[in-house]
């Protein structure tokens, strides 16, 4: 009741929104913004240190927004925290040379994890976390939060609503956060158009858009030729199928994105057929539009996809099989990030993924020296949901096996991953210390970047047999049950082989012929393509691989 | 548990020789047991293989005697070498000898071995004289084309002297390989690279649009064995049918030939891409995706 006391103000965000909204006012159309007038526009409403998140995903990048953000005068905008998932373009890099930017939150660095390094060893950049992409869109509503974001959408009409197209990745989950917490949505469009096929962000979430000068380039990440299948991968697949697929009845799962899962994903219509799997395994996937599952998609195989984003030159593909995808009313593909990797994390009994290291406790990296990658959502659905509830066979099963034969309260997922145990010449896949630790101390970091922790890995793949981690009772079993399937690597040939043969008795290793495969049925004749020719072919023509896939 | 069909152009010599053949009737001559080796890769301290890189035998076509020649495309790319070479030319000469129903040739080659420079020059030629040999005893030469490798080099114009060429999409003839092309006359000549250009002017599907491959069929070892089969065992029946009976009528082989390369050398010059001759044909621009039985269908169509 003080009459004295300062009235407090509850709307300071939305005024300094208001702020900005006016300093850039000469620079736009209403929304639309000219090209030329993107850099003076940026540099009107940014302000020192801002929260901003220039959109990159795994394959839609902001390209143009990037390059307009770096071509920013540093005298003017300065000190930014980037809180972005992907940094993947050179102008991501520039931000920090030049000093636009100096402080970075995100989760993967893919083609730039060579140069992040170099700017972490120079103090050029300081690196808040190395998050999974879930716990990055989750502190987008905490503490992270954007106060400028820079999105890329397919199209937007001349109110600015937008249409995203079928990569819709991570752009939902950024306007949510920016736009209801009185931040500036950027977007930078492929195009402007009368009518939108449908509209994914509506035009009151969104302050600004340009038509980029050229389309938003996308990577085709997700294709495998599957020229490069090589024989022992088939015979892996053969082993995951049969050991893990068919005995668990794992009917909902996640593929990482190596040659190893396409080889199981081209194997399916034809090993699996050949067991009667189908219609008991691999039924729902959270999944990228892969063109190596469009046999088990045409065979029957595969009943529903929810997906991360898209696929290049996989478009007409999806749209003719609105049954399996997820599509908008205009027929385009329908995916999202967060929803996916939220899939992955807690609607999915299985993850099985490649890794270039595995240690004796079974944490997986693939960090290797110099190069800081991130992650990604490999963590997010290559852990263990400790909060599921709901219950699946292969859930229960696993839970049990780890539980020592009894009913506990909870399951397990089955988090496999999968390996050759020689990666190439020289660079073995099992090693007594991850490089992530050197790594760790290189750069400072509170915690070595690890993949997948070892106590979420329920299985090892390699073409030497599978190591079912869940049965083991002990540390040592655990180590001498990766030993026992690291084949001739130094960890390897270090096992103590009475010890494997015991874990190999109970069922904890176990063989191609433990399994009633024959090493010499495994041959690339069972794959059902072995080009991408075959593919488009399974795909009645449909699926259009992009020019550096194809041979004719 | 068979995926797609047994892929011709993956296997390696070995299981190709056991599948294009009647089970279990393959004897092989100078097998790897002998070990008869190269002396010149040897002396270069290069690997050696110890069937040199080709295998020579008889076996058995649905019942009818053949002689077999398989080259083996992962060692030094199937290049023929002085052993190789022999091998090869003892194997027709022996066809001149013991008159089999026909001798399968199945090029995986991409020409001379270089490490043997002269000695496989000569080779080639002492083949060429061979394979002449056992066309004028009246046994047709049958050559099986679709190795990674494909029949380029001296084993390119071996291809041609051939009576018959059943060829694979996958399969390729030539000359001069992609590569050497373009690393003489410059990547604006040809770009190796560009693998689908590379098919389009080499492939299986623009050499018998062009009369040079006989038949084309799937990369499956069962097609190919279907194939050849269907020219051993009624071949005066196939041949005949085509005109190209060399049993009965060299010079009308020859006539034919020549026939044929008129008409090539009525074709447009500014024709560079079989994408070109494809379309003009009315073949229309997806002829890449068309499987071999779609394509063969509309190419007989047009020649009928």
């Amino acid at each position: 009741m003080d009459a004295l006391q300062p009235i407090r103000t509850w709307n300071h965000e939305a005024l300094r929104r208001q702020a900005r909204l006016e300093r850039s006012m000469p620079f736009s159309r209403g929304k639309a913004v000219a090209t030329r007038d993107m850099v003076s526009l940026l540099e009107a409403l940014l302000e020192p240190g801002d929260r901003v998140c220039l959109e990159g995903n795994n394959q839609k990048q902001a390209d143009f927004l990037a390059e307009s953000l770096a071509a920013c005068s540093p005298q003017r905008v300065h000190d930014l925290h980037l809180v972005q998932s992907v940094l993947a373009l050179p102008a991501h890099i520039e931000l920090f040379e030049k000093g636009i930017a100096r402080r970075l939150d995100f989760s993967f660095a893919g083609p730039q994890a060579h140069r992040l390094a170099r700017l972490v060893q120079s103090r050029s950049i300081e690196i808040g976390a190395i998050h999974t992409y879930l716990e990055l869109f989750g502190r987008y509503f905490i503490d992270l939060t954007p106060q400028v974001c820079m999105v890329a959408a397919q199209a937007a009409d001349a109110g600015g609503n937008l249409y995203l197209g079928a990569n819709t990745e991570d752009t939902p989950v950024i306007v949510e956060a920016t736009a209801f917490k009185s931040g500036i949505v950027i977007a930078q469009v492929n195009e402007q158009l009368e009518r939108l096929p449908r509209v994914d962000i509506p035009a009151s979430w969104v302050d600004f858009f340009v038509v980029a000068p050229t389309p938003n380039h996308i990577e085709p990440l997700f294709t495998r030729d599957p020229r490069h299948i090589t024989e022992i991968q088939v015979l892996m697949a053969m082993m995951a199928i049969k050991g893990i697929y068919a005995e668990y009845g794992v009917e909902r799962l996640n593929h990482g994105i190596g040659f190893d899962t396409a080889a199981i994903e081209l194997l399916l219509p034809t090993y699996g057929e050949s067991l009667g799997l189908k219609g008991k395994i691999a039924r729902y996937w959270a999944l990228n539009p892969h063109p190596t599952l469009i046999p088990a998609i045409e065979a029957g195989f595969v009943e529903r996809v929810h997906s991360f984003g898209s696929e290049v030159g996989m478009e007409a593909y999806v749209a003719a099989r609105p049954d399996v995808f997820f599509t908008g009313a205009d027929g385009s593909l329908r995916s999202n990030r967060a929803f996916c990797q939220t899939a992955g994390l807690y609607a999915c009994d299985l993850f099985i993924g490649s890794t270039l290291q595995i240690d004796l406790e079974g944490n997986s990296s693939t960090a290797t020296l110099g190069r800081i990658t991130g992650f990604g959502g490999a963590p997010n659905m290559g852990s263990d949901a400790r909060g599921r509830r709901h219950a699946s066979a292969a859930w229960l099963k696993a839970g049990q096996e780890k539980n020592g034969g009894q009913t506990s309260v909870r399951g397990q997922k089955l988090v496999v991953q999968t390996v050759e145990t020689w990666r190439e010449p020289g660079h073995p896949a099992f090693v007594e210390r991850l490089d992530a630790w050197q790594l760790k101390q290189d750069m400072g970091m509170a915690l070595p970047p690890i993949m997948i922790y070892g106590d979420d890995v329920s299985h090892i793949v390699t073409e030497e047999g599978i190591a079912n981690l869940l049965l083991c009772r002990s540390p040592e079993e655990r180590e001498q049950a990766i030993r026992g399937v690291a084949g001739y690597t130094p960890v390897g040939m270090a096992r103590d082989r009475a010890l494997v043969e015991n874990l190999r008795d109970r069922g904890i290793i176990r063989r191609p012929v433990d399994m009633g495969i024959d090493v010499r049925d495994a041959t690339r004749d069972l794959l059902a393509a072995r080009s991408i020719k075959d593919l488009v072919r399974a795909s009645g023509g449909l699926y259009q691989p992009p020019k550096q896939f194809r041979n004719w | 548990m068979r995926g797609l069909a047994q892929s011709y152009r993956e296997a390696l010599a070995r299981l190709r020789v056991q599948a294009l053949l009647d089970p279990g009737s393959f004897s092989e001559w100078v097998g790897p047991t002998q070990r008869v080796t190269s002396p010149h890769l040897a002396a270069l301290e290069a690997p050696v293989s110890f069937d040199d890189g080709v295998i020579v035998g008889q076996g058995l076509l649905h019942a009818h005697p053949v002689i077999m020649i398989a080259q083996e495309g992962q060692f030094n790319g199937g290049a023929v070498g002085e052993v190789h070479g022999a091998k090869i030319r003892g194997a027709l000469l022996r066809a001149v000898r013991d008159k089999p129903g026909a001798v399968l040739l199945c090029i995986d080659s991409g020409g001379v071995r270089l490490h043997e420079a002269n000695a496989g020059l000569i080779a080639i030629s002492e083949i060429m004289r061979a394979l002449f040999a056992v066309q004028e005893a009246g046994i047709p030469v049958i050559a099986l084309i679709g190795g990674a490798c494909g029949a380029f080099g001296g084993m390119g114009i071996v291809a041609r002297l051939c009576d018959v060429i059943i060829i694979s999409e996958e399969g390729r003839i030539g000359l001069s390989g992609p590569e050497v092309i373009e690393t003489v006359k410059g990547v604006e000549e040809f770009d190796s690279r560009d693998r689908a250009l590379v098919w389009r002017i080499t492939g299986g599907k623009i050499r018998r649009t062009l009369g040079e491959a006989t038949l084309l069929v799937d990369d499956d070892i069962a097609a190919f064995r279907a194939a050849a089969g269907e020219m051993v065992g009624a071949r005066s029946l196939f041949l005949k049918k085509r005109g190209l009976n060399p049993t009965t009528s060299s010079l009308q082989t020859l006539q034919a030939a020549q026939q044929q390369l008129g008409a090539r050398a009525e074709l447009d010059a500014e024709i560079r891409d079989g994408q070109v001759l494809w379309s003009r044909m009315g073949l229309g621009d997806q002829v890449s995706l068309m499987s071999p039985e779609q394509f063969n269908r509309r190419l007989e169509a047009l020649e009928s």
